[in-house]
């Protein structure tokens, strides 16, 4: 890959998203389509004594009421993190078990939306209930250590030295306790499934992350040849995690299309996407800190309870990132999920790494504080180039680059240390703080199929999905540049399983998953073109096609991360994760950023504002400076939302969620949002890959919350260690 | 979505009539942000609904006599960027821009933004969550449960839900008056009348009886007009309702109060007016201090719940700083 970064482009797709064009699923509106709806549990646990659907039958337009009662046969399609293929291993409506509040218990299809959610309400059940707890302190629990269960053979237990005696005999200690609440990722679309059948073939339409682990999961469930699964997802409104897996809707509408003989369409609501999708859990994080007088951290202790449900077990990954922010001489990592009665919590933007990054950066913070010591200085102090973890080189690391070049943009030299002791001209308290936030290095395998036409037209087929993060624009400007053809001829292919395997598409692994694979493509066409061209033409792939009288050329090429097997194609055509990094044998791979943020606290009400915030990131070689920049803008807002806004409020009496739609889930808004100014070190990382490209989506939100936090005690003197932070306090 | 009939009205008394004729299942539709939401959410279940947007001269804003006349239909965006709404009477133009978002502004009447219902989330939820409002006799989940959110004034073991509006608050500060149409004839009745405390049947909202509709809202042009303000604290910079509000209005003399008005949204199950508040501003140099003890007056016989007391402190300090804003404009 070329080290230039791409021309400033707009997207691809821009035009047809402002126009509304219909691309999403859930703009289908093909003829013959059934809607669908669900009825769901109104309570948390136990199960259906009795299901009456006699009155929604009667509705007029209802074709299909389906329950447990009647579904027939479907076998388990498993959990993602369990070798199977959906965010959880329960399916709702296999059995009477009710295993969370707003569970689906019925799914109507009509000809009509409305009649099917008329219907729906009128599905009237009776439940035997059983005791439920849905809130980590909550009695009923059940505590596992995340280091007695399997999941220690792919989750090493992060463990340097002896970091309890080291912080025991340590000169300076800081010993907190910090919570993050539930958080909801609520993409703009919906989740929405359309299937219609085909004699004996499925296909699928639904914006997800992951279209092979639908068609592999829609399979198992359905004893079906995946071959005779389409998934199409040409564009999805928005993932941020929760569409990274098969959903429980899938299965269910399929199932319907084939009871029915007619495409049908089902639209999640939003309060089902709070109570029936993945989420980012509830997590309490004990951390303690040893330092000598002079700012040198002798001792890292980490130990994180984590929210999972009762039927799977979430891994807790924290430490894995907590554990890479410093040169740590010792560390101790303890990973705990406690058992609650929700649906299967998940992979929210920055999932570990966000929570871990704000847990360790407020100690830090608190750290600083102790000792009397500025906080960009305390970091510079302890920054390394060796993994702690691991005893690895680390294959490039700017973290100190990125706190000068920000402590410089941001001004951070005029800051006095003691909190309170900047004001405003309205009386506001001023607070600036500052954190480091970091994220694994990792890379998927990729398959990419290219042909190109002797009209001049190219298309690239290659396994990658579209949420918004500009990888079908990514992918058009490298071809184009590759083989000299121009943007419009380029068409893109991504999010269908029928072109290509459609691996997974998060933790920032797209782009630098894709681009490789894509261009590796172009450099095997170029081969074969020239090839074609014995007699020495000259000219576009499409001139070098009509002087060889051939019509198209394709080739396809297969590209996988650093040191893994040739098996891991076996595993990508399965439509299983096969993830790489970020230990890569002789090396490890993080992307880090750092972020200074200003906070001004109002004197009477106490609103806090985030008038401007200055972000240094270290992700490589910037690919796509655009929607890069774009992407770190997103991610502070992430930030700004999880440090003082976002929290899915629980009533314990009920379970399930209750805030659960957006005007009462307050996510920043545009007036919430300040200057946000963004730069990249940009320097490539050859060891990573020939592009030097490290992930950028989710480090762009991680530490973001600790700098505001750490903001606010530098404003008023007060340390919250609760998220979000909110008026009542600071009154 | 329980079927339903639609028709739309050509003129009032046809709507009216053709409410009173539906029976209790039947209501007025106007902009259907209230009305549709909580239709969908399968809460308000009308087997009848009678569109008024068709009505003629309901949608005017006058404000050429003695007092300012809006139209029931008059939509939110209108009347909040009309450019004399905004110069002398800032307080009823911030209380509708500072509600909702634009769009639903777009669609929104005064009229229905007057019969919004509340927001709580065990009323909005259904099943199944213990309603008194939405069930009667079923209870109440707010009492013991999530009541951040919740009323600190006006409320009773039957219901704690907060009136949510914004306009109404600022209504209530400026005496402002309703015409509406029933079918006994038309009468008039002060904003501050129109909305009702729980007691014990919280699903009465309001006085206006079944197939009364409002035509007009008047309010008395005033010298209070332009030292106004409407001063919303939320969670959010935009696109939320008030955890605290305060709609006040003064009459300067110098730095002297000859006249204030005092009403708070957010914190009460009504638009709440803060009579004891406004009369010990009256005579007063207005200081900081002054404006802290008014707000203090403002929340008297507040009763906190499980997890709002906070928003007694923050009632008072809303309703300081509006003050203090209001007499900037004097
Ligand atoms: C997401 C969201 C956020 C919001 N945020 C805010 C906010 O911050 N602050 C705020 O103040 N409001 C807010 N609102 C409420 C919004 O202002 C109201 O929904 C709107 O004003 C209602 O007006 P409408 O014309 O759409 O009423 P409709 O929905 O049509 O009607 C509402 C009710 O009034 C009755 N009605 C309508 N017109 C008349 C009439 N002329 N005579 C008698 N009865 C009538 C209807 O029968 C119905 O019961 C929000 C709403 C939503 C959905
Ligand atoms: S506060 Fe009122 S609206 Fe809310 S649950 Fe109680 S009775 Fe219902």
């Amino acid at each position: 890959m070329s080290e230039m970064p791409f021309p400033d482009t707009p997207r691809v797709d821009a035009y047809d998203k402002v126009c509304g064009k219909p691309i999403f699923a859930a703009d289908d509106a093909r003829s013959g389509l059934l809607h669908a709806a669900f009825a769901v549990s109104t309570v948390a646990k136990g199960h259906i004594t009795s299901l009456d659907t006699t009155a929604a039958l009667t509705v007029r337009g209802v074709r299909l009421v389906l329950t447990h009662e009647n579904i027939g046969e479907v076998k388990p399609r498993g959990f993602i993190m369990g070798g199977g293929y959906g965010f959880q291993s329960f399916q709702p409506m296999l059995s009477p078990a009710i295993a969370y509040r707003g569970q689906p218990i019925a799914l109507v299809a009509a000809d009509t939306l409305e009649a099917a959610m008329e219907a729906a309400s009128r599905i009237e059940a009776t439940y035997e209930q059983q005791p439920f707890s849905v809130t980590l302190d909550a009695e009923g629990t059940e505590t596992i250590n995340q280091a007695d269960t399997p999941l220690k053979n792919f989750i090493p237990e992060i463990v340097v030295g002896d970091a309890e005696q080291a912080f025991a005999t340590a000169s300076v200690k800081i010993d907190e306790v910090y919570n993050c609440p539930v958080q909801h990722q609520n993409p703009i679309e919906l989740i929405a499934t359309v299937a219609a059948w085909d004699g004996d073939r499925l296909r699928i339409h639904e914006g997800t992350q992951n279209a092979e682990a639908i068609r592999h999961g829609v399979a198992t469930a359905l004893g079906l040849a995946p071959e005779k699964i389409e998934v199409i997802s040409s564009f999805a409104g928005g993932g941020f995690g929760q569409k990274n897996s098969l959903q429980t809707q899938t299965v269910l509408v399929a199932i319907a299309a084939r009871r029915t003989g007619q495409p049908v369409k089902l639209v999640v609501p939003r309060t089902g996407v709070f109570h029936d999708a993945s989420f980012r859990p509830a997590t309490r994080h004990r951390v303690r800190l040893g330092a000598d007088k002079a700012g040198k951290i002798v001792a890292g202790v980490h130990e994180i309870d984590a929210q999972t449900s009762r039927h799977d077990l979430f891994p807790g990954e924290y430490a894995a990132t907590s554990s890479r922010l410093y040169g740590f001489a010792s560390f101790r990592g303890v990973e705990r999920l406690v058992r609650t009665d929700v649906q299967t919590p998940g992979y929210m933007r920055a999932p570990f790494e966000h929570p871990a990054c704000y847990a360790m950066e407020s100690a830090i913070d608190e750290l600083a504080y102790a000792l009397g010591q500025d906080p960009v200085e305390l970091r510079l102090a302890n920054d390394t180039s060796v993994d702690s973890p691991t005893g690895l080189p680390l294959s490039s690391r700017h973290v100190a680059a990125c706190l000068r070049r920000g402590a410089e943009r941001f001004g951070w030299a005029q800051r006095s240390m003691a909190p309170q002791s900047m004001h405003g001209e309205d009386g506001s308290q001023i607070g600036w703080g500052v954190a480091l936030g970091a994220y694994p290095g990792i890379m998927v395998p990729a398959i990419a199929h290219l042909k190109v036409a002797d009209d001049g037209n190219v298309t690239i087929s290659v396994g990658g999905h579209e949420m918004g993060q500009g990888i079908r624009t990514a992918l058009a400007n490298a071809v184009s540049r590759k083989l000299d053809v121009p943007l419009e001829k380029v068409s893109v292919v991504i999010g269908d399983t029928r072109v290509a395997p459609q691996h997974l598409t998060a933790g920032s692994w797209g782009t630098a998953s894709a681009i490789p694979a894509a261009e590796d493509a172009c450099d095997a066409m170029l081969k074969a073109l020239a090839d074609l061209s014995r007699t020495g033409v000259r000219g576009s792939p499409a001139e070098i096609l009509k002087a060889a009288g051939r019509q198209s050329l394709e080739v396809e090429v297969q590209r996988k991360a650093p040191g893994q097997p040739d098996a891991i194609f076996e595993r990508l055509r399965a439509g299983l994760p096969s993830i790489g990094g970020p230990v890569y044998g002789s090396y490890v791979t993080f992307s880090y950023i750092a972020h200074f943020v200003e906070v001004r606290v109002e004197p009477g009400t106490r609103r806090i504002r985030v008038p401007r915030v200055v972000s240094v990131a270290d992700c490589g070689r910037v690919i796509s400076p655009r929607t890069a920049a774009s992407q770190v803008r997103g991610g502070v807002v992430w930030g700004i939302g999880a440090a003082l806004r976002e929290a899915s409020e629980v009533d314990a009496r009920y379970g399930g969620f209750l805030n659960a739609d957006l005007a009462e889930y307050v996510l920043p808004v545009n007036a919430d949002i300040g200057s946000i100014d963004v730069e990249f070190i940009d320097e490539p990382d050859k060891t990573f890959n020939s592009a030097g490209a490290k992930g950028l989506g989710e480090v762009a939100m991680t530490g973001a919350a600790a700098a505001i936090a750490n903001a606010v005690f530098h404003a008023t003197g007060r340390r919250v260690r609760n998220l979000p932070i909110r008026i009542e306090h600071l009154l | 979505m329980q079927p339903f009939t639609y028709t739309r009205a050509e003129t009032t008394a046809d709507a009216v009539h053709a409410v009173v004729a539906g029976g209790p299942g039947t209501r007025f539709l106007a902009g259907g942000t209230t009305l549709y939401d909580l239709m969908k959410l399968n809460v308000e279940r009308p087997s009848k609904v009678v569109d008024v947007t068709a009505l003629d001269g309901l949608d005017e804003i006058d404000t050429g006599g003695a007092e300012l006349v809006f139209g029931a239909l008059a939509r939110m965006s209108d009347v909040a960027a009309h450019p004399l709404i905004v110069a002398e009477y800032p307080a009823l133009s911030e209380s509708l821009w500072r509600a909702a978002s634009q769009q639903l502004r777009n669609m929104a009447t005064l009229g229905g933004n007057l019969l919004q219902r509340t927001r709580c989330a065990y009323f909005r939820g259904g099943e199944p969550f213990a309603c008194n409002k939405r069930k009667p006799g079923s209870g109440c989940a707010a009492q013991e449960g999530i009541n951040r959110g919740h009323a600190l004034l006006g409320g009773s073991d039957a219901c704690i839900a907060v009136y949510p509006g914004d306009f109404a608050i600022a209504l209530v500060a400026l005496d402002a008056q309703i015409e509406v149409l029933g079918p006994n004839g038309e009468r008039t009745l002060r904003v501050e009348d129109l909305h009702r405390e729980p007691g014990q049947t919280p699903e009465i909202e309001t006085t206006l009886g079944h197939g009364e509709l409002i035509l007009r809202i008047r309010v008395p042009k005033s010298p209070l007009g332009r030292a106004s303000t409407y001063h919303k604290i939320r969670d959010r910079e935009s696109y939320a309702f008030a955890l605290a509000s305060a709609a006040v209005a003064l009459d300067m003399e110098g730095d002297t109060v000859r006249a204030a008005r005092v009403a708070i949204g957010g914190l009460a199950t009504r638009p709440w007016r803060a009579r004891m508040a406004e009369q010990s501003l009256i005579g007063k140099t207005l200081t900081p201090q002054i404006a802290r003890e008014a707000g203090d007056l403002a929340l008297q016989g507040a009763k906190p719940g499980r997890d709002n007391e906070f928003r007694i402190e923050l009632g008072a300090r809303t309703v300081a700083d509006a003050l203090m804003i209001a007499r900037q404009r004097a």
